[in-house]
């Protein structure tokens, strides 16, 4: 092996950190990439397809309703708060906040999923009756998908943070999923507007 | 597994070794890598994912091959009977699948898997377990197309599947669906494969490596990468589209209910355009690599360098409608699209350029690797300039879907792609095998491939003016097309005989090869610089670089710096611009999850195919699959508290 000489020492260097600093941080950007790409282009289908209806919605079919996706998307707005907080507890490295916010995001979590039944109730259309139904149907389902892997990765954090096992790294990883939240909650907004606000004004 | 930890961490965290030849035993036993079938299976090196990458998607190359060669045989005469109608389809179809989603991009990413972390100077890819499910789960999909194609359940819509001739109404059965799995399974491996290979380049290379210091090659998959993270989505998605369009009755691209079928194809191109790139761009770094170690000189203008491949990447984006000239698109879009096809020509002229003043300055040695190097600079030009022609409409417009495209498409894939890919197969495998590769027989592989690839391809060209037709299993005599498709078929024969020689040169190699030593071209960057093959640990010590060359440029033993632990599979990580070390990161021990993972995706995506059940059945497993992968537990929490024990953490802002 080439021979090397030592000019330096890291060893003092910290294990875990936090943010743009954290490994786990970058992939999460990489993933919020490729998904939001996905989101993308379903609003880019939905926008396609419309054009090929002289009505939008088409004749016949009811306009969506807008109790449950305004209530979503104004929880979707509103459990930011409490995710700050989480994300600020988890860089301080205070567990007991992290711990009672995280059950305050299980509990979110769960009104969210619900929420996104009946959000598939309010399009008041199914996905097989026309190409408006289908696109309509699958900008939701792209973005219930991130809703499902979010539910997942809020209840094993929580759990693992409650957990004796708990490591300082599933601290980071809380931070890390807090960027995950922001953004899965924030490319609803636009998305609900398309799909359900947007056939009360095109 | 082992219950006990090894041994404490030498050097205590805080202090220095005293030599380098210290910390090797330590490290030998802590990234080991046993042999025997579980420990493969659990392997997360990113040495040993690339090459089982690089090998299972040659093995896809070769079934691509065999079926060219079919095809091939069918095309030698007029109204030959080798092969029937939907046996064609389903021939050329599988070739078209196979040869873009299961070789090109796999064989690329496998080998920028092998070489950018042994390049940035780090021990291994950013993400080791997900890199390992990347390629457990391309596995999976690769085989489950060949199985359905055994049992005649093979795609028979053409690579590009395009509707409707795909949808429900005129394709029904599995055929199509079981394609559109296939892309499901390439692309997240692609995905998750793009996304390690770039938190690697940007958060592990080595001290001092900064952005203006970084390889090309390492430059290129970078770019490449980028590309897979904003193409792939499309392709995936449009798949997925297109599966529920036959499977549960959705309507996208159903023009009878509002649907349409050039969404489709702006879809399917949106991804297929920058894929050509996806599939080229590391040929060009490649080409780099080997230039400037067969010149002996730097390759010239590296900033230009850099930023065409970077236009490369973005130019790519604004293409893909020139695939679709012949759908009657408005004259202002048909015009744009073929000004910006035109207009990427330029930053591949720089980088061809570059090349040349390289050599032009540089004192060549006409190796096996840098033959192909000129090979793809023939070869890849004659593919730019019939591309140059096609990306003007009114000539897209007389040869669209003729065999003139073709000759293009082969021209540009094969010199961009395989002909560097060949070029860095003689380049690397001294490193990657410790064995060099017969210099005879390797120059006997090259030229038979060369004549190989004109004497197929250069005659479809004429094919496509005299109008004969893509995608016909047979012609009638009268049209004329005989003499030059037998020619062709004489050129697959001796490609043929090229790949035979290239695998009789591997094997021979493996059992007699020369030893190649360390640096056996005299390389300049930083894999040249350990032993060949790598220890699991790629370097003693996490190199330090003051230059953009740094085994030409820098005197004296290579700098490297210390304090890593070598009880656990520790790593460097460093800032994004300046490469100044910033903090450690602890990678996990070889796991057996991510092959489970990839097994529960298999059974989600293949079960989905056959009833709208396999969510229920497969959503589970996958959660079980995560989960034991997330979960802390056995050796990688022990070594986690132990690693966490060290100090207390630094808070972040």
């Amino acid at each position: 092996m080439t021979e090397m000489r030592i000019v330096g020492n890291v060893g003092n260097l910290p294990t875990t950190t936090f943010g743009h600093r954290s490994m786990a941080w970058w992939g999460t950007v990489g993933f919020i990439v490729i998904e939001g790409t996905t989101l993308f282009i379903c609003a880019v289908c939905y926008l396609y397809i419309k054009q090929n209806f002289p009505t939008w919605p088409p004749e016949h079919i009811l306009r969506p309703s807008l109790i449950a996706p305004a209530v979503q998307a104004t929880l979707m707005l509103v459990s930011n708060v409490p995710m700050v907080i989480v994300d600020r507890a988890a860089r301080r490295l205070d567990v007991a906040t992290v711990r009672a916010g995280m059950m305050i995001m299980c509990l979110f979590v769960v009104v969210m999923c619900f929420l996104r039944v009946l959000e598939f109730q309010a399009l008041n259309v199914r996905w097989d009756s026309s190409a408006y139904g289908s696109v309509a149907w699958a900008t939701v389902v792209a973005h219930a998908t991130l809703l499902v892997v979010e539910t997942a990765e809020t209840f094993v954090l929580t759990a693992l943070v409650y957990s004796p096992r708990l490591e300082q790294r599933d601290v980071s990883a809380v931070s890390d999923n807090a960027l995950y939240w922001y953004f899965m909650t924030g490319a609803w907004i636009p998305l609900a507007a398309l799909v359900f606000l947007s056939p009360y004004l095109m | 597994m082992s219950t006990t930890l090894p041994p404490r961490a030498v050097p205590e965290p805080g202090r220095a070794p005293e030599s380098v030849a210290e910390l090797i035993p330590h490290l030998e036993e802590t990234w080991k890598q046993p042999p025997g079938l579980w420990a493969w299976l659990r392997s997360v090196d990113h040495k040993s994912i690339g090459i089982r990458t690089m090998v299972t998607a040659l093995i896809f190359f070769l079934l691509g091959g065999l079926e060219a060669a079919t095809m091939r045989a069918q095309l030698a005469r007029p109204e030959n009977t080798v092969l029937g109608p939907d046996a064609y389809n389903q021939f050329f179809t599988m070739h078209g699948t196979t040869m873009m989603f299961l070789f090109a991009v796999p064989v690329m990413q496998g080998l920028g898997l092998y070489l950018v972390p042994l390049m940035v100077g780090t021990r291994n890819v950013s993400f080791p377990r997900l890199n390992a499910y990347g390629y457990w789960v391309y596995l999976i999909g690769g085989a489950f197309l060949y199985v359905m194609f055994l049992l005649n359940t093979g795609p028979d819509t053409g690579w590009f599947s395009y509707v409707p001739l795909a949808g429900p109404e005129y394709a029904p059965g599995k055929r199509v669906d079981v394609w559109a799995q296939t892309i499901t399974f390439t692309e997240i491996s692609s995905l998750v494969t793009a996304t390690a290979l770039i938190v690697t380049v940007f958060k592990n290379r080595a001290p001092g490596m900064t952005l203006n210091r970084i390889p090309l090659f390492v430059w290129a998959m970078l770019v490449q990468s980028f590309m897979v993270l904003f193409a792939m989505p499309w392709v995936a998605t449009a798949s997925q589209l297109l599966a529920m369009d036959r499977l549960v009755g959705t309507h996208f691209f159903n023009q009878a209910e509002g649907g349409d079928p050039i969404l489709w194809q702006h879809l399917f191109w949106f991804f297929g355009h920058p894929e050509v790139y996806i599939i080229a761009v590391p040929g060009l770094g490649i080409v780099s690599s080997i230039v400037a170690t067969s010149t002996r000189r730097p390759v010239f203008g590296y900033p230009a360098m850099v930023l065409s491949l970077v236009a490369t990447g973005f130019l790519a984006f604004g293409l893909w409608v020139h695939h679709m000239f012949a759908t009657g698109l408005p004259q202002l879009g048909e015009s744009f699209f073929s000004a910006a096809s035109m207009m990427i020509a330029i930053p591949t002229g720089v980088q061809i350029f570059c090349w040349i003043a390289t050599i032009w300055a540089g004192r060549p040695r006409f190796t096996v690797p840098f033959l192909w190097v000129l090979g793809f600079v023939v070869v890849f030009i004659i593919g730019g300039f019939s591309g140059v022609m096609v990306a003007s409409v009114a000539l897209d417009q007389q040869v669209h879907d003729t065999y003139f495209v073709v000759a293009h498409l082969h021209y540009v894939l094969l010199g961009g792609a395989v002909f560097p890919l060949f070029g860095a197969f003689y380049h690397w495998f001294p490193k990657m095998t410790g064995r060099m590769l017969s210099d005879r027989l390797g120059r006997w592989q090259f030229w038979l491939f060369l004549l190989g690839v004109n004497l197929t391809f250069f005659p479809m060209h004429q094919l496509g003016l005299d109008g004969m037709p893509r995608r016909v299993y047979t012609y009638l005599p009268e049209a004329g097309w005989g003499r030059l498709n037998l020619l062709a078929t004489v050129g697959a024969v001796t490609i043929a005989v090229s790949v035979v020689l290239l695998l009789i040169n591997v094997i021979r190699s493996l059992r007699t090869g020369a030893p190649a030593g360390e640096n056996p071209w005299g390389g300049e960057t930083l894999e040249w610089a350990t032993t060949s093959a790598p220890r699991p640990y790629n370097f003693p010590l996490i190199p330090v670089v003051n230059a953009r060359s740094p085994l030409w440029e820098e005197t004296g033993p290579l700098r490297g710096v210390a304090g890593l632990r070598t009880d656990v599979c520790d790593v460097l990580v460093t800032t994004l611009l300046d490469a100044e070390p910033d903090n450690r990161h602890r990678h996990p021990p070889p796991t057996i999850w991510p092959l489970v993972a990839a097994l529960a995706t298999g059974v989600t995506f293949i079960t989905l195919i056959f009833t709208p059940w396999g969510a229920v059945i497969g959503f589970p497993l996958l959660f079980l699959g995560f989960f034991g992968w997330a979960w802390p537990h056995g050796r990688d929490h022990r070594e986690q508290l132990s690693i966490e024990a060290e100090r207390p953490v630094e808070a972040g802002p």
